[in-house]
C-alpha cells in the first residue's frame, strides 16, 4: 500500500504542491506557532481550578513551549519524523523538493534542506536580529544622554538593557558561523552538503522559534534582571523571565543542534585529500567554535530549566529561604558565559584569516600555530568561568588559580594576532573592502584584548568589576572585532551567494563611521567606568555626563554606519556590480565552483592535493 | 599572477613609529591613569591604579608593535595597481619568530601573574588598629550599616543609612541582603563584594583619607539599581565616637542574621 503511495509520488514532478505537508512555510509556522501559544495559554485555564501562586508563570511557561512546537509543526520541522512514523519513505523526489529544487526564491521561506539556502536566510536572521538589538542599544544610549533623563522609565530600560544583551548575543554566536558556517564551509570541506540536512534546516528554523518569545518578553513587562539573569532576582521579576527562560533553552536547541552538525560535516564529509592538515582556516574554526558551543550551550539551557522550576515549581535551586544560593546561577550561567565568548569570536577569527591570506596574495602565515591558537583558546575558556565571580564573595580561595588560567588565554589570543600579522607581513595587500574590515578588527581587538587583561587582574577587578569599563571592554571585543569580523565577512563572500559585488564606496563610508564611532563610544565608555560609573545605571551622578554624552554621539554614528552597510547590501543585492565565480582569486573551493552554486555544489566532487594557500608558490608544489 | 613582487621592509622607519607609539603609550599610562580613575583613599585603590599603570605600561611596547606594523603595512604594502595585485613571495612559517613571540608573550603573562599574585596577597594581609566591624546589610533599594561597637560602648544598636568610619582604623565589613543580590562598592577605597541573601561576604580596608566617599550598587537589584547610592564618611576617631553616640538608638539588631 505505501509503496503505491511511495512510486506516485517518486513520479509527481518536484514542484508539484504534493499535499500539505509540502505547503508549509514561515507563514504556516507563525499561525500554527500562534495556536500553540494560545492553546498553552488557555487550556490550563480551563482545566485547572485551583490556581496556585505560580500560576501565571506555568501558564506562560506552557504557552510558550506551545509556540515552540507549533511553530516547529508549523514550519515542517516534524514532516520528517511524522513520516517516518507512519511509515513513509522519501522519496528521490521529496529529497530534492526538500532541497527546494526548482522553487526559486520561494524555498527562503521554507524549511529548506540546502545548506545554501539555510546560510542566507541565518544572514538575514542574523542582520534581522541585529538590527533589533541595534534599535534597543539606541533607545539605552538616548536614555542615557544626560544624569536624569526620563526618556523611558526603569522597568521599561532595564527591559530593552536586558533584551539589547541577549538578542546581540544570539546574533552575534549566529553571525558568522551561521551564513558561512552553512554557506562556506561545507564547500570549504568538498561536500554536496551538509551531514545533516534537515537538522540543519532545524537549527535554523529553531532560532527564529526562540527569537518570538524572547522578543515577546519586552510586551509582558519585560524582565528587570539584566541577560545575566542572575538569581534571586530571577526568581523576583515578571513573567516576562518565563518567555525569556524558553527563549534561551530553544536557543541551545538550536546551537546544540547546529554544533553536531557542524563537527559531524567536517570530520565525515571531506572529499578526497582533504586532510586535515589541508583544511581551510575558516573550517578549522568552526570546528573549533561549533565543538566548543557543544560544551557550553547547555549550560544555558539547564540553569534556565532550574530557574523556570523555581519560579513556577516551588523548587529552591537559587532561593536562599530554602537553601539554595544564587552562586550556583552564577556558576552555571558563566560556565556557559565565558566559552561563549569564544563561541562568537573564533568563526569570526577563522573568517578574517581567510581573508588576510587572499588580499595579502601570501599563504597563511603558520597554518598549524593557528589551529593551535585557536584550540589553546578554545581549551583554556573552559576554565576561567569565575572570573567574572571575583566580586561575588563565591570561593575567594580560588581568585589566584582562575586569575592563572585567565591570563594564560593571553598566549594563545597573541598567537592569533602573530598569524594575522605574520601573513600580511609583506603582502600585496589588497585593500579592497574585506581587508579594511580586518584591519579594523586587529586594532580593536588590541584594546579588547588589553582591558581584558585589567579586568583578569583581582586587585584591578575589585574596582572595575560591575562598571561601565566592562561594558567598554566586551564591546571592544563583540562591536569592535566580532562585529567587524562578521561584516568584512560578508564583504568577502557577498559576491558567492549574489554574484555581485558590494558597493565599495558605500563599504568604506560604513568602515569609517563604524570604526570612528566605535572610539568615540568606547574609549568614553572606558572612562565612565574609570571614574567609577556602574553599569545598568539608568541615571547617574552629574559627575559622568560628559563621557555619557561622547559615547551616546559615538552610538548614533555606529549605527550610521551600519544603515550603510544594511543599504548596501539590500541595493547590492539588486543592483551590485556582477562578480564572476572567483572575484578575489582566492583558492578555497568556494571559489572555484560557479556563482550561483549549484544545488549540491560540484559535478564531480574534486580530489585535493594541497592546502589552499599556495599563494607566490608553484601549483602543487606541497602536494 | 606568477612573477612574484617583493615587498621590503626596512627596520628604521618601523622602529620610529614603533618608538613614537610606544611612548605615547606609556605616557598616557603613567600621567594618564591617575588623572582617570578614582582617587585612592586606602591601601587596595592605591594598588588598583599601580597595577592598571604598571599592565599599561607593560603592553604598550606590545599594542605599539601591532599597530607600527598595520600603519607600516598600510603606508608600504599597499598594492597601488590596478586589478588583482600579483602574489607576494610566500611565508609559510618562522620557527624563530613564533617560538620568540610566544616566549615573550609567556614571560609578560608570568609577570602579571605575579604582580597579580602579590598585590592580591598585600590586599588580603591588610589590617590597621582598632578593628572594628559594620554591618552592611541591602535590600531594594538602599543601604544600612550597623555598628556592634555600639552595643559594647552605648549598650544600644545603632544602625544608619551613611557609613561612617575612622580613619586610619581597620574596617570589617559583613555585607549580605535581605531580598536579593547586590554589589557593595566604596570606589575610593577600592573594595567591592557581593551582599547575597542568605550568606555574609566580608571584607577589610583601612581608609587611609579622610572625606566623604560615595558607595555604589554594582551588582543589577531591580527596577532602582542606579538609585542604590549613598556616602561615606571616613572622620577621627573623636568625630566618630562623637557621631556615634549622636545616633538614636535604634529598635532592635535587625536582617543580618545568616538565615540557614
Ligand atoms: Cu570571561
Ligand atoms: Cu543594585
Amino acid at each position: 500500500m505505501t509503496a503505491t503511495i511511495d512510486l506516485q509520488k517518486s513520479h509527481s514532478p518536484a514542484t508539484n504542491g504534493g499535499g500539505f505537508l509540502r505547503r508549509l512555510n514561515f507563514g504556516t509556522g507563525i499561525i500554527f506557532g500562534i495556536i500553540g501559544a494560545l492553546l498553552g495559554y488557555f487550556l490550563p485555564h480551563h482545566f485547572f481550578d485551583n490556581q496556585g501562586s505560580a500560576f501565571a508563570d506555568q501558564c506562560t511557561v506552557i504557552s510558550a513551549v506551545g509556540w515552540v512546537i507549533g511553530f516547529w509543526f508549523g514550519i515542517g520541522a516534524l514532516a520528517g519524523p511524522f513520516k517516518w512514523f507512519l511509515g513513509w519513505d522519501q522519496t528521490h523526489a521529496d529529497e530534492m523538493y526538500l532541497a527546494g529544487k526548482d522553487q526559486g526564491k520561494k524555498r527562503y521561506w521554507k524549511y529548506c534542506t540546502d545548506h545554501k539556502v539555510v546560510g542566507v536566510q541565518y544572514l538575514v536572521l542574523a542582520m534581522v536580529l541585529l538590527g533589533a538589538g541595534g534599535i534597543l542599544a539606541m533607545l539605552i544610549r538616548t536614555d542615557l544622554i544626560s544624569p536624569g533623563s526620563h526618556f523611558v522609565n526603569q522597568q521599561v530600560y532595564n527591559s530593552f538593557l536586558s533584551l539589547h544583551g541577549m538578542l546581540m548575543i544570539i546574533s552575534l554566536i549566529i553571525a558568522v558561523a551561521g551564513p558561512w558556517g552553512n554557506f562556506v564551509m561545507p564547500i570549504q570541506c568538498g561536500a554536496r552538503d551538509m551531514a545533516f540536512p534537515r537538522l540543519n534546516a532545524l537549527s535554523l528554523w529553531t532560532v527564529v522559534a526562540a527569537a518570538v518569545p524572547l522578543l515577546t518578553t519586552l510586551f509582558i513587562g519585560g524582565i528587570q534582571d539584566g541577560w545575566t539573569t542572575y538569581a534571586p532576582i530571577s526568581i523576583q521579576t515578571g513573567i516576562g523571565m518565563n518567555t525569556f527562560a524558553i527563549a534561551i533553552i530553544t536557543f541551545v536547541i538550536s546551537t546544540t543542534v547546529a554544533g553536531v552538525n557542524t563537527v559531524c560535516t567536517i570530520m565525515t564529509m571531506r572529499t578526497t585529500g582533504m586532510s586535515l592538515d589541508r583544511l581551510p582556516i575558516f573550517t578549522w574554526a568552526s570546528l573549533i567554535g561549533g565543538a566548543l558551543g557543544l560544551y557550553a550551550m547547555p549550560f544555558f539551557a539547564t540553569a534556565m530549566t532550574m530557574t523556570i522550576l523555581d519560579r513556577s515549581a516551588g523548587t529552591s535551586f537559587f532561593s536562599a529561604d530554602s537553601g539554595g544560593t544564587g552562586w550556583l546561577w552564577e556558576n552555571m550561567f558563566w560556565l556557559m558565559g565565558h566559552p561563549e565568548v569564544y563561541v562568537i569570536l573564533i568563526p569570526a577569527v577563522g573568517a578574517l584569516l581567510e581573508i588576510a591570506t587572499v588580499f595579502s596574495r601570501k599563504p597563511l602565515f603558520s597554518y598549524k600555530t593557528a589551529i593551535g591558537g585557536m584550540a589553546g583558546i578554545a581549551g583554556l575558556s573552559i576554565l576561567v568561568w569565575a572570573h567574572h565571580m571575583f566580586t561575588t564573595g563565591w570561593a575567594p580561595q580560588l581568585g589566584g588559580p582562575f586569575m592563572l588560567t585567565t591570563e594564560l588565554i593571553s598566549i594563545p589570543t597573541g598567537i592569533i594576532f602573530l598569524v594575522a600579522v605574520g601573513t600580511i607581513w609583506r603582502g600585496n595587500l589588497w585593500m579592497k573592502t574585506p581587508m579594511i574590515w580586518l584591519m579594523g578588527f586587529i586594532a580593536n581587538f588590541i584594546i579588547g584584548g588589553v582591558t581584558g587583561i585589567y579586568l583578569s587582574d583581582i586587585p584591578v577587578d575589585n574596582t572595575m568589576h560591575g562598571t561601565m569599563f566592562v561594558v567598554a571592554h566586551f564591546h571592544y571585543v563583540f562591536v569592535g572585532s566580532v562585529l567587524f569580523g562578521a561584516i568584512g565577512a560578508v564583504y568577502f563572500w557577498f559576491p558567492k551567494i549574489s554574484g555581485r559585488f558590494l558597493d565599495e564606496k558605500m563599504g568604506r563610508i560604513s568602515f569609517w563611521l563604524a570604526f570612528i564611532g566605535v572610539q568615540v563610544t568606547f574609549l568614553a565608555m572606558f572612562v565612565s567606568g574609570l571614574r567609577g560609573m556602574p553599569r545598568r545605571y539608568a541615571s547617574y551622578q552629574a559627575i559622568f555626563e560628559h563621557t555619557n554624552v561622547i559615547s551616546t554621539i559615538g552610538a548614533y554614528t555606529i549605527m550610521a554606519g551600519m544603515l550603510v552597510s544594511l543599504a548596501n547590501i539590500i541595493l547590492s543585492w539588486r543592483s551590485g556590480e556582477p562578480s564572476g565565480p572567483n572575484p578575489w582569486h582566492s583558492k578555497t573551493l568556494e571559489w572555484l565552483v560557479p556563482t550561483p552554486v549549484p544545488l549540491e555544489n560540484f559535478e564531480v566532487l574534486p580530489v585535493i592535493e594541497s592546502d589552499p594557500y599556495t599563494y607566490g608558490e608553484k601549483e602543487g608544489a606541497r602536494a | 599572477m606568477t612573477k612574484n613582487n617583493s615587498n621590503k621592509f626596512s627596520l628604521k622607519p618601523f622602529l620610529v613609529i614603533w618608538a613614537v607609539l610606544t611612548a605615547i603609550g606609556i605616557w598616557i599610562s603613567i600621567k594618564g591613569t591617575p588623572w582617570l580613575m578614582e582617587k585612592s583613599a586606602s591601601h587596595q585603590m592605591h594598588m588598583a591604579i599601580l597595577t592598571v599603570i604598571v599592565f599599561s605600561v607593560a603592553a604598550a611596547p606590545v599594542a605599539a608593535g601591532i599597530y607600527a606594523v598595520q600603519i607600516y603595512a598600510l603606508a608600504k604594502w599597499r598594492y597601488k595597481g590596478e586589478g588583482v595585485p600579483p602574489d607576494a613571495e610566500p611565508l609559510r612559517n618562522n620557527v624563530k619568530a613564533v617560538s620568540a613571540w610566544i616566549g615573550v608573550s609567556a614571560l609578560l603573562t608570568t609577570f602579571l601573574l605575579i604582580w597579580g599574585l602579590a598585590a592580591l596577597a598585600s590586599d588580603d594581609n591588610v589590617s590597621g588598629p582598632n578593628p572594628m566591624t559594620v554591618n552592611v546589610t541591602g535590600q531594594q533599594w538602599m543601604w544600612s550599616f550597623q555598628y556592634p561597637i555600639a552595643e559594647t560602648l552605648l549598650h544600644h544598636n545603632v544602625e544608619s543609612n551613611i557609613l561612617v568610619i575612622p580613619v586610619n582604623n581597620q574596617a570589617n565589613f559583613n555585607v549580605t541582603s535581605v531580598d536579593v543580590t547586590h554589589g557593595f562598592w566604596v570606589p575610593s577605597l577600592g573594595v567591592k563584594v557581593d551582599a547575597n541573601p542568605g550568606t555574609v561576604t566580608t571584607l577589610s580596608v583601612v581608609p587611609n583619607k579622610p572625606g566623604w566617599y560615595d558607595i555604589r550598587c554594582v551588582e543589577l537589584c531591580g527596577l532602582n539599581h542606579s538609585a542604590m547610592i549613598t556616602k561615606a564618611h571616613v572622620v577621627s576617631d573623636k568625630e566618630f565616637l562623637t557621631w556615634l553616640k549622636e545616633q538614636p538608638a535604634s529598635p532592635a539588631a535587625i536582617t543580618t542574621s545568616v538565615k540557614n
